[in-house]
């Protein structure tokens, strides 16, 4: 379903080549829950990029649903994003100026296509899922931070995506609330067969998972099956 | 229904922006409200002269033909502007009632009016005061359409019996006796003759006529005018279609006596159009002026768009991240830039109307369609000109730069 062929990303840093990402192949199937381990600096965040499609290699073919991203247009790789990829961030990335509820349905604002269920109504059932129903009209920063993550989650979730992209999502935790969190995602993968590629430098979080990817220096140094 | 909401969201949105930047965004539509007004303020005010200007002309009536020795006002084939009366800047002809009656031969001209006009210190029993004396016919009073406040005018009688009789006014009248209702029945003096006022004119608008004492032109023989000289005769034709025709048989009836550039025929409608091509020419001037602030308004917005990109780099990250477009981020922005520069620009019409009404108690000022519609027009234009290229900055942002931007 998404899949990585040779992939390669390199920057230039002044006069200097650096390879964030090196010739980099891999696969997530539909319904997988995999982790993508390694020491800040690895590469793993660039490789989540190019995934969710913000990124775009420098070399080698990445696929998602059978559509190879390296030939899309811009307004394509938006439609993508829109439809099929739901990312999480570290920092929860919700805009200020909106309320939850607001933050929650943005994505359904930006779709092309017609939805074939109601928008407000899997914002209301998600919220309410994720206990926060109550808090749909406060602004984001006037909540925890694990309820910011919720609402995160959330959007990431509005479009029924084909794939969540969670990027060190407890890294802004505390401990306890960091659990809730990967408790909701090991949730959400179990009962509702959401595919989910979680990004991680902590061994412990990168367990739950069924499949773990390990990077170093923009290669992958392992592979549990 | 969708499109409906696509705009609800957008103004929301960047309503929820302005709230959180309240002086920021006052202070950058003041720009706007400031260029708009002045802009209106400006065509206000060249309206109001053009106006001010017409009403002195229009209240002689539109069928009149003036006859002046000179070239004249506006018409002349030297094209030479205002050159005044005979005997005020040294003309060599002044009428007399011969060519008063030469042109009362003409079919189309149903008044024909001699005009003496002199400038004089007129005397009540208190007070003195520089007023206009008029010496002209009865006809005078129909071709003028003349309403009085008080008594009557003079008649034919008068003018063969060259009755010491006059008609003031509305300013003299008040000027004299303290109100203008109070100058019928009293007396006057005007250059040592005694004069019985038998009316008072209502206010015309016309300051030259309403600071004048208008006498029958045959009591301006004893002393004032003992040459029995006009520098002007009015003629006034029956229907605006024959004033053509009227002043062109006028004009060959004079030039049986006169040359050519010794007198010059001025119809009323010549003069206004005269007036009003100045007055263009004079309103794009104010405008072009007008602009400038404008200009430096709509700078104003295009600076705070920059820093409103820049500052929002991370947000416009996030709406790619879930799917937003360019095209969404671009209609984003420009929605922004024009929702700001549009209310600046209704609250500068909004000021400028009222101002106009404050104005207009002693001048008449006008705000005209073309004034609300430059507001309204230019500042979305500015809103979508200046902020175009702000918002393409911000839609063409690498998502993955602006997701990453701390």
């Amino acid at each position: 379903m998404i899949s990585l062929k040779n992939v390669s990303k390199t920057y230039l840093l002044g006069e200097e080549e650096v390879k964030a990402v090196s010739n980099l192949s891999m696969e997530v199937k539909a319904g997988e829950y995999v982790s993508i381990l390694g020491p800040s600096g690895c590469g793993k965040s660039t490789l989540m990029y190019m995934i969710g499609l913000l990124d775009i290699p420098t070399s080698g073919k990445i696929t998602i649903d059978g559509k190879d991203a390296s030939k899309l247009e811009d307004d394509e790789l938006s439609k993508i994003r829109n439809e099929k990829i739901g990312f999480v961030f570290q920092s929860f990335n919700l805009i200020n100026k909106f309320s939850v509820w607001e933050n929650v349905l943005l994505p359904a604002k930006y779709t092309k296509k017609k939805l074939d269920f109601d928008p407000e109504k899997k914002a209301e059932e998600l919220l309410k899922q994720f206990g926060i129903w109550e808090r749909k009209d406060f602004f984001p920063n006037k909540i925890s931070g694990g309820q910011q993550q919720r609402v995160a989650i959330a959007r990431a979730l509005i479009m029924n995506p084909t794939v969540i992209l969670a990027d060190e999502p407890t890294g802004n935790l505390d401990m306890k609330t960091g659990h809730e969190i990967l408790d909701l995602l090991d949730d959400l993968n179990k009962k509702l067969k959401v595919t989910i590629v979680l990004i991680t430098h902590e061994l412990d979080i990168a367990k739950r998972t069924k499949r773990r990817i390990t990077m170093r220096d923009g290669e992958i140094v392992g592979r549990t099956k | 229904m969708k499109l409906k909401n696509d705009i609800y969201h957008l103004l929301k949105s960047a309503i929820a922006d302005f709230k959180r930047n309240k002086i920021r965004t006052f202070l950058t539509s003041l720009g706007i409200t400031i260029g708009v007004l002045s802009v209106v303020l400006l065509i206000a005010l060249g309206l109001g002269l053009r106006n001010y200007i017409s009403e002195q002309f229009e209240g002689l009536g539109a069928n009149l033909i003036m006859v002046m020795a000179g070239s004249g006002f506006g018409g002349g084939d030297d094209g030479g502007g205002f050159s005044g009366p005979a005997g005020m800047f040294g003309s060599t002809v002044e009428f007399d009632e011969r060519d008063v009656s030469s042109l009362r031969r003409v079919q189309e001209i149903e008044y024909v009016v001699p005009v003496y006009f002199k400038s004089l210190s007129i005397e009540a029993e208190e007070n003195e005061e520089v007023g206009y004396v008029m010496g002209v016919n009865d006809e005078f009073f129909d071709l003028m359409n003349s309403d009085m406040l008080e008594g009557k005018e003079f008649d034919k009688s008068d003018l063969q019996g060259r009755t010491k009789v006059a008609v003031l006014g509305y300013t003299l009248s008040e000027d004299l006796f303290g109100e203008a209702e109070d100058g019928a029945g009293r007396t006057i003096r005007i250059d040592n003759m005694r004069l019985k006022v038998i009316g008072v004119f209502e206010k015309t608008g016309d300051s030259e006529m309403d600071k004048s004492a208008v006498i029958p032109y045959t009591t301006t023989f004893a002393s004032l005018n003992p040459d029995k000289t006009f520098w002007s005769i009015y003629l006034g034709v029956a229907s605006e279609d024959e004033v053509e025709a009227a002043s062109e048989k006028a004009e060959e009836a004079l030039l049986r006596r006169y040359k050519e550039d010794e007198f010059s025929l001025t119809e009323q409608s010549e003069i206004l159009s005269t007036i009003n091509s100045i007055f263009a020419v004079l309103n794009a001037i104010l405008v072009a002026i007008g602009s400038i602030s404008l200009l430096v308004g709509g700078i104003g917005i295009m600076n705070i768009m920059y820093a409103t990109v820049t500052e929002r780099t991370k947000e416009i990250g996030i709406r790619r991240a879930i799917g937003a477009t360019k095209q969404d981020i671009l209609t984003q922005f420009l929605t922004e830039s024009v929702v700001l520069s549009i209310l600046g620009g209704l609250v500068g019409l909004l000021l400028s109307v009222l101002i106009v009404l404050g104005i207009r108690v002693f001048f008449p000022a006008a705000i005209n369609a073309v004034a609300v519609i430059i507001a309204i027009g230019v500042s979305s234009f500015i809103g979508i000109f200046f902020g175009v290229f702000p918002a393409k900055r911000a839609a063409n942002l690498p998502p993955i730069v602006a997701i990453k931007y701390e």
